[in-house]
């Protein structure tokens, strides 16, 4: 350029020509998209409805709540219009909704899709304004999108622009904007720039379910709305005005990862589905619904599109053989609650033997006699105490059982109407006939030992009663101290009698920190109980962790984490946060929570109880007036002996 | 350097000639056609960077202020960061000045700076300002989280105007320090030291000032909001010729943390269910015969949903809204009966306490 103008003036006046004309097109394109964003929400602005509510709960979870006033869209012209579920979670008295013509009507609610989070409701209006809906397959990564809303004191919706970014997220229920998400447009639509909407503005979280999860995302960048198409696929269902609810089969897969992972049964649910359906740990899903599936995350997605009711498929590999099952899914498995027949096996010698019959027990209801041999179970034959303990909890309470027994060598049958595990220890319970035979030569330690753990370097005390024969096996108290404060002394004075009397083993790790337990200590833990049993012969069936006060929560992670060693937890002044795990009938765990009457978390220790009842464990739950000094009242820790002497009641 | 400057100075004067004509013969362009990066170089050294009192304990001490006037008259927003006798101001290329506050005017949450200096760009307040909607592209230029420090200018995020809406303290929902219409903004625009700072159309045209950070009360969202310069405008100039004096609003007499009582639903013959916790909806207990209620119609079970256009979503809303209005005046009452709303229409009774 410089050698064809020759004056400075000349040179600039051209590239500024240049530069004003080629800032032009650059401008126009704004200008452009800038009129296309305005001309898009105005396309929608009929179909978008101011929604008002009156009344309800004043805070739904601590933070984030509802305001007085949310978005909707209207999905039929006959009155339905669809809004984010998130601000009926206060339950409010009164729905009004006004149109885009300021319009004025009472809503009532019809029903809500609790797996997208979409609240349906209706108002007394017709020839109402239905948007254009944007097809989801034709959803890009990249296009422009538009949240729109009508909270605000204005006669035209609210806009935030962004772009799609991602499509198919939280298991498929989602398309993702980069718009501004937030209880100011939450159930309004998400609109495409030719002025049709995607989806509908709801706050999600790929963690958690509810109407407010993902509402801490609002406004990040990170919004969601869930496809217009899905919820018009649904729409009859909810004008019926049933709840649509997410649907699950009863399984967990193995792997963590669930992008990563191949989706093989870990465990099916005992009552579920998929168990009904006839699937086994071990099986590989390879098709849903006719999809072949190499992820657990894919088939995810395909139930993140279902419901509870709806009919899926399964061709699941079970070695070389394919299966093609069909199943409905459910809103809930009810969790395995354990059958009770009440009584405690012989623990010695051959055959299920009746050692004791408890006392209120179907078993004693039945006519059921100390030293009978069951021998049938509903005509399926019983050689053992394990194999009758199976078969009982196959069963529910409730249901009936014919038993066959052999009484001083005649047959007799009895009819047994099962119940449910009594909340309370019985107030006696003999201990079982102890070995009055000398020890054998190479016997183990008895007595008070005070050992290290190699490997850990440190250290634990043990009880082991004087009555122990290496061929009687012993119950054994994991004991899990407060603190700094082994509580060794009052421990042992209190509990020697009952080990004596009970055989029962107490090994009690020792905390290193003043602080107390924390979750590094549980392989310590485990590998002081594995020792133990390395060196004495232990009851699989008796053996419990015992904990008070700061160590009640470690001691039921313990408890919890270890399910194939330990099977109860004596838990004594403090209560459990969270919720109860899923009472595994493989692994079963059985429970004994105590409280002093003086102790200000009595109510709090009683939740804790209630939580794991209804979670069908097995769980007693006592109160005892006032704690002796430092440790538990001698009569509770009789109580905790005869509960832990019972835990292998079939 | 001065061979630098010479045509930087011919450039603004041919660029204004040459843009014109352009214009004149390119009917589809609007005379203010720049892009986006045009439209920020033009408006960055028109943002100034104020350091001023705080610092302390969760009181930052930086804000953003824009110019109006080439003497350097700042506007900015009243703040405890001009508690102290000064503040420093920052120009984009690092000049540095101590500005004093020339006025302010609270109910706008407004205050004008002065730096002694001469020859500035800024925004000239004499043009009309542009209106925008919903979905106009906007920039918004600020010093937040005092980001830009010395000779650099001030950070620009770019969104669009969310809503165009009225901040109203009397509802409750906001606690703002200024009341009146607002833009809100879909970016985040309004953070710590953002207050002060300008939003303009893409095209680098001012629409208004960065407001506070500002907390809705009942959803506990953050709100971006932008004060328009048509509601500061008449202040600043006022300010800014030293004609100002405080005005007192109509809003300003009763305060507003002490709503009034005038009426209640006695005064209109309706009888409420008891206020029991905090969004009681407003139902009708039953109707004093022979009263206004009475004769209109209100029946007992009524859900008393709006007075006026103002949703009452509790008792509470309900008295604060009869508590407002005045003798004489006429409000219109919409309640809920089963699936109906039904509307109506009441005069305010005269008080004999009233003077």
């Amino acid at each position: 350029m410089k050698s064809v103008i020759t004056s400075t003036t000349t040179a600039i006046l051209l590239l500024l020509a240049t530069a004003c004309v080629n800032a032009a097109p650059d401008a126009k394109l704004e200008a452009l998209e800038e009129q296309a964003f305005k001309e898009a929400a105005a396309i929608v602005a009929p179909s978008i409805v101011r929604i008002e509510t009156v009344g309800g709960l004043d805070q739904v979870s601590p933070g984030l709540t509802a305001g007085g006033t949310t978005s909707g869209v209207i999905v039929s012209p006959d009155g339905y219009v669809a809004s984010s579920a998130f601000h009926f979670a206060a339950k409010p008295t009164s729905i009004l909704v006004t149109l885009a013509d300021s319009r004025r009507f009472p809503a009532r609610l019809v029903s809500t899709d609790r797996q997208r989070m979409i609240t349906l409701m209706k108002i007394d209006a017709d020839g109402l304004p239905v948007p254009r809906m944007a097809p989801r397959d034709g959803f890009k990564v990249g296009q422009w999108s538009l949240a729109l809303g009508r909270t605000f004191d204005s006669d035209q919706p609210s806009v935030s622009i962004g772009i799609v970014s991602a499509i198919n997220r939280i298991w498929g229920k989602a398309v993702q904007t980069d718009a501004k998400v937030s209880p100011v447009n939450y159930g309004g639509p998400l609109v495409d720039v030719q002025g049709r909407v995607m989806g509908i503005l709801v706050p999600l979280s790929p963690q958690s379910n509810g109407e407010t999860a993902g509402v801490e995302w609002y406004d990040s960048g990170i919004g969601f709305a869930v496809p217009l198409e899905d919820t018009l696929a649904v729409l009859d269902r909810m004008k019926a005005g049933d709840d649509l609810l997410p649907g699950v089969f009863g399984v967990t897969f193995q792997g963590r990862d669930s992008a990563g992972s191949a989706p093989v049964l870990d465990r099916v649910r005992f009552a579920s589905p998929a168990e009904k359906a006839g699937l086994k740990k071990g099986d590989r899903i390879i098709a849903v619904d006719g999809r072949p599936v190499q992820f657990v995350a894919e088939l995810r997605s395909v139930l993140g599109r279902k419901y509870a009711g709806d009919e899926i498929a399964f061709t699941a590999q079970r070695g070389e053989q394919k299966l093609d099952v069909k199943l409905t899914l459910v809103e809930k498995i009810p969790p395995f609650d354990p059958a009770y027949f009440g009584i405690l096996p012989q623990r010695q010698g051959e055959g299920a033997v009746v050692r004791i019959v408890l006392p209120d027990s179907p078993a004693e209801r039945a006519g059921v006699k100390a030293k009978d041999t069951v021998t049938t179970w509903n005509n399926e034959p019983v050689t053992t105490a394990r194999e009758l303990a199976e078969r009982v909890s196959r069963q529910r309470p409730g249901e009936t059982a014919t038993v066959m027994v052999q009484r001083e060598g005649k047959p007799e049958t009895l009819t047994v109407k099962l119940g449910s595990f009594p909340e309370t220890v019985p107030a006696q319970l003999s201990a079982d006939a102890l070995s009055t035979e000398a020890p054998a030569g190479d016997a183990a330690k008895t007595g008070r030992l005070s050992e290290s753990l190699e490997g850990h370097d440190r250290k634990y005390w043990m009880y082991v009663p004087e009555s122990y024969r290496k061929d009687r096996p012993a119950g054994l108290m994991v004991f899990l101290h407060p603190g700094a404060d082994s509580m060794e002394a009052a421990v042992l004075g209190i509990w020697k009698p009952e080990c004596e009397r009970r055989g029962l083993i107490i090994v009690a790790p020792q905390c290193d920190r003043p602080a107390g337990w924390s979750p590094n200590d549980l392989e310590f833990v485990q590998d002081c109980v594995a020792k133990v049993k390395e060196t004495y012969t232990i009851a699989e069936q008796r053996v419990f962790a015992h904990a008070i006060d700061t160590a009640v929560p470690f001691a039921a992670v313990y408890t919890f984490r270890n399910k194939a060693t330990v099977r109860g937890a004596a838990l004594t002044g403090a209560s459990l946060r969270g919720n109860a795990p899923e009472n595994d009938p493989d692994e079963r765990l059985q429970f004994h929570l105590s409280a002093s009457l003086a102790d200000k978390q009595v109510n709090a220790i009683k939740a804790t109880a209630d939580m794991l009842k209804k979670a069908r464990f097995p769980t007693v739950y006592t109160t005892f007036a006032q704690a002796t000094e430092g440790y538990l009242p001698g009569l509770m820790v009789e109580e905790i002996a005869r509960w832990a002497d019972a835990l292998d009641r079939i | 350097m001065i061979a630098r400057k010479v045509p930087s100075r011919m450039t603004r004067l041919l660029k204004s000639l040459l843009c014109g004509m352009v214009v004149a013969t390119t009917i589809a362009m609007d005379a203010r056609a720049q892009s986006s990066a045009e439209a920020i170089a033009a408006v960055s050294p028109k943002v100034v960077k104020i350091f001023g009192a705080g610092g302390r304990k969760n009181l930052y001490g930086y804000g953003s202020g824009f110019l109006v006037s080439a003497e350097g008259h700042i506007v900015t927003v009243w703040s405890h960061i001009l508690d102290g006798d000064s503040v420093t101001v920052v120009l984009h290329d690092g000049q540095r000045y101590e500005g004093r506050v020339v006025g302010a005017e609270p109910t706008l949450d407004l205050a004008v700076l002065k730096i002694e200096t001469e020859g500035l760009p800024f925004f000239d307040l004499t043009q009309p300002t542009p209106t925008v909607g919903p979905g106009a592209r906007v920039l918004a230029f600020s010093n937040v989280f005092k980001v830009a420090t010395g000779d650099e200018p001030v950070s620009v995020v770019h969104g669009v105007i969310a809503a165009q809406t009225t901040l109203s303290a009397r509802r409750g929902v906001f606690d703002a320090p200024y009341n009146g219409p607002v833009y809100v903004v879909d970016a985040v625009t309004n953070n710590s030291g953002a207050a002060g700072g300008v939003l303009t159309t893409r095209t680098g045209q001012l629409l208004g000032m960065l407001g506070k950070e500002l907390k809705n009360n009942t959803t506990h969202t953050w709100l971006n909001y932008v004060v328009p310069i048509s509601q500061l405008q008449t202040a600043i100039t006022e300010i800014q010729t030293g004609k100002f004096a405080p005005r007192k609003t109509e809003d300003d007499e009763g305060s507003i943390t002490s709503a009034p009582r005038r009426y209640s639903p006695r005064d209109f013959g309706i009888v409420m269910v008891p206020d029991v916790v905090t969004k009681t909806p407003a139902y009708v207990d039953r109707v004093i015969p022979g009263s206004a209620a009475a004769e209109a119609g209100v029946m007992p079970d009524d859900l008393i949903l709006f007075v006026g256009e103002q949703l009452v979503a509790s008792y509470r809303a309900l008295r604060d809204e009869l508590g407002a209005l005045e003798s004489g005046d006429r409000v219109k009452i919409v309640v809920r009966r089963g699936d109906q709303l039904v509307t109506f229409e009441f005069t305010a009774p005269r008080k004999e306490t009233e003077p």
